[in-house]
């Protein structure tokens, strides 16, 4: 029987030549319920996702010109949660599944590796498997609405589609960006994860942000902006100091009306030049908005769709084998992806649950890893009025966090702190 | 619980705060630690199964050594061809697994280690062959292909701008290289002067002194980006 395969899409390219011996671009979302986890019914839902869901029970396989993805045998095992989120996914569990299920006390979570999905696709992904799993656990009915597709249904092939193809401009929008400052810090011995998760209420989020005249994902890149600023400033003399950027990615679905559940983000590094003066918390949230106003919008962003699309489709890039691609895209990486923001915010927004799933939900979250280069990232999730803000570090010191939580607290917003350690 | 210095609310149960490790003292909290958010599992580190695969590499190489030094004794009653199989062996080793022992191998260690050995294996062979070619031609060739590596690692991993810069120089330095290789060549078996590097030493220079010429003008070091960015 021939396996379904499907080439990358075109945002997922570059992870399997990035990936490292003991780093890749791995994330989670997790769902926390009411009750203690069923692992022998949560196996039951995660199989009969499958023939729902053929875009993620897939394998990364390498062929002689591009990787690619092929259905796997058998879906994954679900397993006990490790100490610290996102363990280092190896080559060979990737040649078996790109996709992993695990549980902890009344978690589910989810890892995928990034060939797979963004985080809009893995949310459908979770909400469908959690509320797959409810009905299996308690016999509850729930609807298919607010991102919970119908496990009965055949996949739309939409949802399978390359979006990247179908939307890029004619002409590619090539615009060079200066690198930004790079955070410092001691790393951890070994692989482990320290995270910081700040639980705080959504309404006083949004209160907080409404005053400032933004919105939360830029009331949160400002606060981070104007933590990092000061960081530099204490470390650097002012004339080696570099921008200060926020990579912020874009779930492009809404943009461009796409219902596919594969990679469809870009991302956008709003920021600004310490070099040029100081910046008050209101100045920085009103340059963060003007500054992503201008960039995400429709024309802008199929222009640098085409600007990564160019490339693919090159009739002699396409005939080079991929182990000759892979160092040259790996070192344009470095000189070009990594260098570009301080940290990551990936904001999923207000996660809405149906109304038959909500009360057996607590909360949902959602973390990002760490860059190759990058010590710390931040995720932002938001589910039945709790905003959870997930800082992940590879470096021993919390910094970062203490300051960004700190001036969430002094902004009026009460947040509860918890961590893995 | 609140953290005085941080003012975040903190977990029920906690000793410190987990942002500035503020201590907390909360005397109803008792001796209860907080509530684990994750287990006690880890995942197996990569670094134990590095540390098998090369130990049974070690073992596996020693082996070979072994098996064929009692092969040639045995039936030969001196060392013979093993001598060839146990030097190659052994500089292989040290050239290239020694550094897979360790999780970050610092070039600057390893690099001129691997050309020592390869220096030692030609020393050897050449002395075993009795040949005269190692003073003038090997050890001049290695010492000059030893200067460029170590050079490079060091340039690009230290010297942290101008890559492009670094890399004309370099690719320049090796059409150097070449003419001195052919000097060597010349001396030690008296081949004809000037036979091939000129070739190789022009494509070298014309393609260092084209990186360098983009170096300095910056359109076209832009242009060259856009073009060739994949």
């Amino acid at each position: 029987m021939s396996r379904i395969w499907m080439p990358l899409d075109n945002a997922a390219l570059i992870f399997p030549a990035i990936r490292r011996r003991n780093w890749n671009n791995v994330f989670r979302e997790s769902v926390t319920l009411r009750e203690e986890v069923d692992p022998v019914l949560l196996q039951r839902a995660v199989e009969e996702l499958m023939p729902r869901f053929p875009s993620f029970y897939l394998r990364l396989k390498q062929g002689v010109f591009w990787y690619y993805l092929e259905e796997v045998a058998s879906p994954p095992r679900v397993q006990e949660d490790y100490a610290y989120p996102l363990t280092f996914m190896t080559k060979r569990e990737m040649g078996r599944c790109c996709l992993r299920v695990f549980y902890f006390r009344n978690r589910i979570a989810v890892e995928f590796f990034h060939v797979l999905s963004d985080g809009g696709g893995a949310m459908i992904y979770l909400k469908t498997l959690t509320a797959r799993y409810l009905s299996l656990r308690y016999g509850v009915e729930i609807p298919a609405e607010e991102g919970v597709l119908d496990i009965r249904e055949a996949p739309d092939p939409q949802e399978l589609e390359d979006s990247f193809q179908k939307h890029a401009a004619d002409h590619a929008a090539y615009c060079p960006e200066a690198p930004a400052y790079r955070l410092p810090g001691k790393r951890e011995l070994g692989a482990f994860l320290r995270l910081v998760t700040g639980v705080i209420d959504a309404e006083s989020l949004r209160a907080a942000a409404h005053a400032y005249g933004c919105t939360v994902t830029v009331l949160l890149a400002a606060v981070m902006g104007s933590c990092i600023l000061e960081m530099q400033d204490e470390q650097l003399p002012p004339k080696r100091q570099k921008q200060v950027k926020i990579t912020i990615p874009v779930d492009l679905r809404r943009l461009f009306h796409s219902r596919t559940l594969r990679n469809f983000s870009l991302t956008v590094n709003p920021g600004v030049d310490p070099r040029l003066g100081t910046y008050t918390l209101r100045e920085l949230c009103a340059m963060f908005t003007h500054q992503l106003a201008a960039e995400i919008t429709p024309q802008r962003m199929a222009g640098r769709i085409a600007e990564n699309v160019e490339p693919q489709r090159n009739w002699l890039l396409k005939r080079v084998p991929v182990c000759l691609k892979t160092p040259v895209m790996r070192a344009v990486y470095n000189r070009r992806g990594e260098r570009l923001g301080c940290i990551n915010i990936s904001n999923l927004g207000v996660q809405k649950l149906p109304a038959a799933m909500a009360p057996y939900v607590q909360r949902m979250e959602f973390i990002i890893g760490v860059q190759y280069s990058y010590p710390n990232n931040c995720s932002v999730v938001t589910a039945k009025g709790v905003t959870t803000i997930n800082m992940i570090r590879s470096t021993e010191s919390a910094e970062l966090e203490r300051r960004f939580f700190s001036r969430l607290v002094e902004l009026g917003i009460p947040v509860t702190i918890e961590t893995n350690r | 619980m609140y953290c005085v210095r941080c003012g975040v609310r903190l977990q029920e149960g906690v000793t410190a705060c987990p942002l500035c490790g503020t201590p907390v003292w909360c005397p109803e909290a008792g001796e209860r630690g907080p509530a684990a958010t994750y287990s006690d599992r880890y995942p197996v580190l990569s670094r134990q199964k590095r540390l098998t695969v090369m130990a049974s590499l070690t073992v596996g190489l020693l082996s070979v050594m072994v098996a064929c030094c009692s092969i040639a004794v045995n039936t030969n009653g001196g060392m013979g061809w093993s001598f060839y199989v146990i030097v190659g062996v052994a500089a292989f080793y040290f050239a290239f697994l020694l550094p897979l022992w360790f999780r970050r191998p610092h070039p600057m260690i390893f690099v001129p280690v691997a050309f020592v050995s390869v220096c030692l294996l030609l020393w050897l062979l050449c002395r075993r062959v009795g040949g005269r070619w190692f003073w003038t031609f090997a050890f001049p060739l290695t010492a000059i292909v030893a200067a460029l590596t170590i050079g490079a690692v060091a340039l690009y991993r230290y010297v942290k701008k101008g890559t492009i810069f670094i890399t004309g120089g370099l690719l320049m330095a090796v059409g150097g290289g070449c003419m001195l290789a052919e000097l060597f060549q010349h001396l030690t078996f008296h081949t004809p002067m000037f036979a091939w590097s000129p070739y190789a030493a022009t494509v070298f220079f014309l393609f260092g002194g084209f990186l360098i010429l983009a170096g300095i003008i910056r359109p076209l070091r832009e242009h060259l980006e856009r073009r060739f960015f994949i």
